[in-house]
């Protein structure tokens, strides 16, 4: 495929964190622990030396077990960690959000709410301006628009977020086992506008735990373990692989047994 | 340097918005609401007025003027100062969850403060009247102490809020350094007050000649020196310059310790 579909390319990244037992929180303790040489630490790699691309238009689907590096690697693309190593390019504007409804705050209302949310992902007063009648809409919360969000359902705040994080038209979005909240018929609602975006050309990488989302909707599947990519496939063969990988504990080797 | 403009202009309406954030939020349950902004500095004029006036009578007339012109502007510095050294880590959620300048929250907590202390000059005035003290020209001069004195503080704020980031202890400390800091200045005393062989002190306080600044041309109804006005310029932008070095410095490993 031609280079310039490419939306999203992730070039040998490993993500490295340093782990201190105990961490010291204070002074004192960081000096107690450097003088008697006890500031023990390993590094972890969250994420080591993963490298793929996504294509405009496509949905690729990122599954793996807790704790796999999923959210890490997602963190990295959307620009909030800096990796350790490697390179990634993302090509046109992405929703730098990894959770719906980061930076809203439960004693604005939900109008100022919409504002303050489009401005934390970069766009401007005018932008929101021109959306907000469409995200109001879209979330179906009516006069709740003007009241407090700590007065509003979890439901409602789920629907306000997901609204705001689509409807400001981002090229790629990246989306963190979000889908999981609000009753089917917004969860529907919520899918169409997925598979909209997928048809305009958009790119969306969906992080998730359910696999018939990932065979019914994704394009092309990764599975993560350890900090590792294991496959870069088909929805079909990624949710087998990740299957074999939850059912034995050792799975990962297994499977990298079979690949070489 | 030029990061600093930059990003401040490009994120200008972000900025804004959370700062007036910070002040709805602040005056947000209260039933006079933002009121409250313009009525705090006045109730706590009227207190010191009050108590300055009629009850300890010190022989610096105006006593009460002579206070709060040099009061005012240090609430700005101490207050931008502790909200500096919340203003990463108490939005820890937000920086981990969604990728922004992390200049904006620094920059908005001082942007709050000095709201504050703008309106509070409103009340100063009406207070100057009041008590029929002289009204001085040399109020359209507070413009120039008020730029240097964001500039001082805005390093500051860089300064705390990225040591603030790495050790917690610091906004405990910084109080402490406030008070010290407070009764070093000659903010509740004339400079003659303090003993001739340890006047050197004032010389080591970088805020003094901006200060200086908001007391001359409010209560003495002159203008500081040249000097002087340069030095409180020197101060500010040194403050600013390092402060902003060491928060660019540590910002891209914010994430991994909020």
């Amino acid at each position: 495929m031609a280079s310039d579909s490419v939306a999203i390319r992730v070039e040998n990244v490993t993500q490295r964190f340093r782990v201190i037992h105990e961490r010291p929180d204070t002074i004192r303790a960081l000096f107690s622990k450097l003088f008697r040489h006890e500031l023990n630490y390993y590094d972890f790699e969250a994420v080591s030396n993963v490298s793929f691309s996504v294509h405009r238009g496509e949905m690729l689907g990122i599954i793996g077990r807790n704790g796999s590096g999923k959210s890490t690697l997602l963190k990295i693309i959307a620009g909030i960690y800096t990796p350790s190593a490697g390179r990634v390019e993302v090509r046109g504007s992405i929703a730098p959000l990894i959770e719906l409804g980061a930076g809203m705050h439960p004693e604005l209302t939900g109008r100022e709410n919409i504002l303050l949310n489009g401005l934390l992902m970069g766009y401007s007063k005018r932008e929101m301006n021109e959306r907000e009648a469409k995200i109001i809409e879209f979330a179906e919360i009516g006069d709740f628009i003007d009241t407090p969000l700590k007065q509003y359902s979890s439901g409602m705040y789920m629907r306000l977020a997901f609204s705001v994080a689509t409807e400001i038209d981002p090229e790629v979005l990246v989306i963190d086992e979000i889908l999981a909240v609000g009753d089917s018929g917004f969860q529907q609602k919520c899918f169409q506008r997925l598979r909209r975006f997928q048809e305009a050309g958009k790119t969306i990488l969906l992080v998730t735990h359910s696999l018939q989302q990932v065979t019914e909707s994704c394009d092309r599947a990764i599975v993560m373990d350890k900090g590792r990519m294991l496959i870069d496939g088909r929805p079909g063969d990624a949710v087998e692989l990740y299957k074999r990988c939850v059912e034995a504990p050792e799975g990962a080797a297994l499977v990298e047994a079979a690949q070489s | 340097m030029i990061d600093l403009w930059r990003d401040t202009y490009r994120y200008r309406e972000l900025i804004w918005a959370l700062a007036l954030k910070e002040l709805t939020i602040r005056y947000k349950r209260s039933v006079l609401g933002f009121l409250w902004a313009l009525l705090n500095p006045t109730l706590m004029m009227i207190v010191l007025t009050l108590v300055f006036s009629h009850i300890m009578l010190l022989s610096t007339p105006h006593y009460a003027i002579f206070l709060l012109s040099m009061l005012l502007p240090w609430t700005f510095i101490a207050q931008s100062l502790s909200y500096a050294a919340e203003s990463i880590v108490g939005n820890g959620d937000l920086i981990k969850k969604v990728a922004v300048a992390k200049l904006v929250f620094p920059v908005a907590a001082v942007v709050s403060n000095l709201i504050n202390l703008l309106l509070s000059m409103i009340p100063l005035a009406v207070i100057v009247l009041i008590l029929r003290a002289p009204f001085y020209w040399t109020w359209i001069y507070l413009p120039v102490p008020l730029v240097a004195l964001t500039i001082f503080v805005l390093g500051g704020t860089f300064f705390f809020a990225t040591a603030s980031v790495y050790y917690r202890d610091v906004s405990h400390i910084l109080q402490i350094l406030l008070q010290a800091w407070f009764y070093v200045t000659p903010i509740i005393y004339t400079l003659d007050f303090f003993p001739a062989r340890y006047r050197w002190i004032f010389k080591l306080n970088p805020v003094i000649y901006v200060m200086n600044g908001f007391r001359l041309s409010v209560y003495y109804g002159k203008l500081p020196t040249a000097e002087s006005i340069i030095a409180s310029f020197v101060c500010a932008f040194i403050a600013l310059g390092v402060g902003f070095a060491i928060f660019r410095k540590y910002q891209d490993e914010f994430v991994f310790y909020v």
